[in-house]
């Protein structure tokens, strides 16, 4: 039962907003993107969108906006495998199946699954393993679509508080859920996550939203209450101010991960389980931050 | 003179590309030509209809639906994925067992071998087509347009295709990307529908291309009303009209003067004699000739010309009416091609299951690759028609539906069967395996909905063991298990394609027990298996002498020593992909190179 208070205001918002009381505009997602790998690259676009072993991707389609992470699994590298390749290949192949429509904006999900499977449709044979993040925002319907496989995330920000945000998948510390392809023969020894183990949610969001994507180095560095703070700086939905405030983001987690004496979250999860560590942790840093806007050609 | 006036002021007035176009005009010496409208360009919108392709049935990895939108890769050179790949090059498929041999009277204009046809937005009268072809490229023989707009809801009423452009298989100097843009015709009707064939056989490698821009015009050019093309008097011998005439019976009683010379000393030769020399015309030609007297008329419908009878380079033209025209001189038919005839409504049900009553007793060998008339209808004719059955090809007919395939299981003499790319599922092939007992080369590449390819090879193994050849390219769910009974089953087996099969594992011992059950073996391909290691190279070496063909396309496991041991053992080899082997880089490929001339070592790259 509404409030008469509460009821006033839907009329005159309707007598104001004109006849409709539902919003038939169009949305879509300004999003700028910054990032750095671990070892000092300052931001090197290496193939466009990869910071270090994480990768990422923008892309939008007739009816959806879509963007996502990766985060490349760094141990590889001890086996004389490239961790940029697999991350970098798959937000590179969710870019194209995203460009030529061959996705449900509904079903998140789906556009992973099609994408590990054109990973192993490549004659080139890829080695390697990531996390991975989509978020979709169906521009008619105002719904954000969600998967997230591992330690990757997002936030959703609306009016200066967070009202959504996924969770980390982990089997344990520090081993995220990953997609990955082994060598013949490891299958076994190495950890390979199907696409279907994803988390996923829907749920509408509003003009003004505001969505961070990241990968876990922003998270393990920076608290919710930091990248709030940085975010009330967000003035205005244009490109260059999110790119500022993007920047600003990805700086700080960086500055912060390699101070020794900060209680980063990851050394305070780590003390929680026994561990007597602190400082930040040094790791590629990946952010992507979106504002819901009107839908302009 | 203020008709011209008028013309070259509103000339002036125009937008820089009109007046370029008119001035491009008057420089090549036509007359100029004053544009009413600017020059459209535009990508393809969407890939209708293709006879192959090298990716997955659901992948957008090396498929034909590439080919439309904008390039993913031009102008750089490689292998990539995002390009439109073709299932074969070169001449290895046809060098194979399973290949059928050549029709006679294929005419030498026509030596396409595969083909796709693209969709564009708008309709324009073509000045430019431009194919972007970013790996080896060379392949493109011939560019047609339709009348018929493909996104229209109207059923297709006078379909006519006409030639833009065709030429030689080409095999350009280097592996390198171009835009290819040959100078096409002029045609009076406006087209959104292209047709690009091809053939690779020159070529050292799968050809790729990214792209394919139609530029034209909206409105006629008025060029046209000054000029009409030239017709060729070439361009007639293939043309296919003649095809709808052949029914006309040669009329008697004409000029008292032709009665006069009569056939001079021609019919003096013997009868064999002509029917030797009318061997050598093509269909068009021996339909023309049998409208130029009673003599050549009795011999050109002598049914023993038409003992094969390939319909597939007039795919263009061939419709009811042709084959009903053809139908009384083909009662001693045994091969059949009908290969991308009928499309677009120009064959039906009826017209083809009446042909197939009056030619069918004898026929022995029957193409009929992307033929998407066909319904399960006119393979139940073909059933009952087609007793003496021993060839049959349904590549890429894959609008036909796994109940229609049963009907197979009639064709009790079947020796050859091509199922590629079609949607037979397991039942179907069962039944067909049940009875079809006499196969010798059975192709089920890209059948995707076959569940369970372990029961199929099981059922081969019962049933049809003297099976020469099998292609399982890309069948998802094949193991080793099945692949123990296929080989312990069919011991004459030569040739195996098994490229892209995710589900077999080397370190299960499957390739080399392969390779010890099938001692002729001359054909293997292990493309993008990723477990094929040393020990199954040294088998093959050890047990395989017959080896020709062998791609191991993507294995991390395979070093340049086994690869030794394998060209030492194996004299007759002749092709060798190791395209994306880690441990064999160019040098090695160098080496054995110089150490084995007659090898074909291929090694593809992306960059």
């Amino acid at each position: 039962m509404l409030s008469v208070l509460s009821y006033g205001r839907l009329v005159a918002r309707a007598v104001l907003g004109g006849l409709s009381q539902t919003d038939s505009r169009d949305y879509s997602l300004v999003t700028a993107s910054c990032g750095f790998g671990k070892d000092f690259r300052k931001g090197i676009l290496k193939k466009g969108m990869c910071y270090g072993d994480d990768a990422c991707f923008i892309a939008r389609h007739r009816s959806a906006d879509v963007l996502g992470v990766a985060d490349g699994v760094g141990g590889w590298r001890d086996y004389g495998v490239d961790p940029s390749q697999f991350s970098g290949t798959l937000m590179k192949t969710c870019e194209r199946l995203v460009k030529e429509g061959r996705f449900v904006p509904t079903n998140p999900v789906g556009i992973l699954t099609s994408s590990y499977y054109e990973l192993l449709q490549n004659k080139v044979p890829l080695l390697g393993s990531s996390t991975a993040c989509i978020v979709v925002l169906d521009r008619q319907s105002h719904q954000l679509h969600t998967a997230n496989l591992g330690d990757s995330g997002f936030l959703v920000v609306r009016g200066g508080e967070v009202v959504h945000r996924s969770d980390e998948q982990q089997h344990y510390f520090n081993t995220p859920f990953q997609l990955s392809i082994a060598p013949p023969g490891a299958e076994g020894a190495v950890l390979s996550d199907s696409p279907d183990a994803a988390d996923s949610s829907s749920f509408d969001v509003q003009l003004g939203d505001i969505i961070l994507t990241a990968t876990d180095g922003l998270f393990d560095n920076m608290p919710d209450y930091m990248i709030l703070q940085e975010l009330k700086k967000l003035k205005n939905s244009n490109y260059e101010s999110i790119q500022q405030t993007a920047r600003s983001i990805a700086e700080q987690a960086h500055v912060l991960a390699y101070d020794p004496n900060y209680m980063s979250p990851f050394a305070q999860f780590a003390c929680d389980n026994g561990l007597n560590v602190r400082g930040g942790k040094p790791d590629d840093i990946t952010v992507l931050l979106s504002i819901v806007a009107e839908y302009t050609d | 003179m203020f008709y011209y006036i008028c013309l070259r002021r509103r000339a002036r007035s125009g937008t820089r590309g009109e007046a370029l176009t008119s001035r491009r005009a008057v420089e090549s010496g036509q007359r100029a030509v004053l544009p009413v409208s600017v020059e459209v360009e535009q990508y393809a919108k969407e890939v209708l209809d293709f006879s192959s392709h090298y990716g997955s049935e659901n992948s957008m990895s090396y498929t034909m639906w590439n080919l439309a939108g904008v390039p993913n890769v031009y102008p750089s050179s490689g292998d990539f994925t995002q390009t439109a790949v073709f299932r074969a090059y070169g001449t290895w498929w046809e060098q194979c067992a399973s290949a059928p041999p050549p029709f006679r009277r294929t005419p030498k204009g026509f030596c396409s071998q595969d083909y796709i046809e693209l969709g564009f937005e708008e309709p324009v009268y073509p000045t430019a087509v431009e194919v972007l072809e970013t790996y080896y490229p060379g392949a493109i023989v011939k560019i047609l347009a339709c009348s018929h707009n493909p996104f229209s809801q109207n059923p297709p009423t006078d379909v006519r295709w006409e030639v833009l452009w065709s030429g030689g298989p080409t095999k350009v100097l280097t592996s390198q990307a171009r835009q290819f843009s040959p100078k096409i015709q002029h045609i009076n009707f406006p087209t959104n529908l292209l047709r690009l064939e091809v053939n690779s056989s020159l070529l050292d490698y799968y050809t790729e291309l990214d792209a394919v821009i139609l530029r034209g015009v909206k409105e006629r050019p008025m060029l046209a009303l000054y000029k009409m093309p030239m017709i060729d008097i070439n361009d007639l011998s293939d043309s296919e009209e003649e095809l709808s005439d052949t029914g006309v019976p040669f009329r008697q009683g004409g000029d008292i003067k032709h009665q006069r010379t009569g056939n001079g000393y021609f019919d003096k030769l013997p009868y064999e004699l002509i029917q030797l020399i009318l061997s050598h015309l093509t269909l068009p030609d021996l339909c023309r000739l049998a409208q130029s007297c009673k003599l050549l008329h009795q011999h050109c419908c002598d049914p023993l010309q038409y003992t094969q009878l390939s319909l597939q380079p007039y795919w263009a033209r061939l419709s009811d009416a042709s084959l009903g025209h053809l139908q009384s001189r083909c009662t001693l038919l045994q091969r059949l091609n009908l290969s991308w005839t009928g499309n677009r409504t120009a064959l039906t049900l009826t017209g083809f299951s009446s042909f197939m009553k009056a030619c069918g007793v004898s026929l022995v060998c029957l193409e009929l690759s992307c033929c998407h008339f066909l319904n399960e209808a006119c393979l139940e004719v073909i059933s009952q028609t087609c007793p003496e059955l021993q060839g049959l090809n349904l590549s890429s007919c894959d609008r036909l539906h796994s109940q229609a395939f049963t009907h197979i299981s009639k064709l009790t003499r079947l020796r050859r069967l091509v199922l590629y790319r079609t949607k037979i599922e397991q039942t179907s092939i069962l039944s067909i395996l049940t009875f079809c007992i006499e196969l010798r080369h059975l192709n089920l590449g890209s059948c995707v909905r076959i569940e369970d390819c372990d029961v199929v090879t099981s059922m081969l193994a019962a049933r049809c063991r003297s099976l020469c050849s099998l292609d399982l390219w890309r069948c998802r769910n094949l193991t080793d298990r099945g692949l123990a009974e296929l080989v312990s089953g069919c011991r004459m087996l030569e040739e195996l394609d098994l490229g892209w099969c995710p589900t077999l594992q080397s370190s299960t011992g499957c390739f080399q027990h392969l390779a010890r059950s099938l001692p002729r073996l001359r054909k293997l391909f292990l493309t993008a298996n990723r477990t094929v290691c040393d020990s199954d190279i040294e088998e093959l070496a050890a047990s395989c002498p017959s080896l020709q063909h062998l791609d191991i396309l993507g294995t991390r496991l395979v070093s340049a020593a086994s690869l030794k041991k394998l060209l030492q053992a194996c004299p007759r080899l002749l092709l060798l992909d190791v395209s994306f082997c880690s441990q064999i880089d160019m040098r090695v490929v160098q080496e054995l190179c110089g150490l084995f001339p007659n090898v074909a070592i291929k090694k593809s790259f992306t960059q």
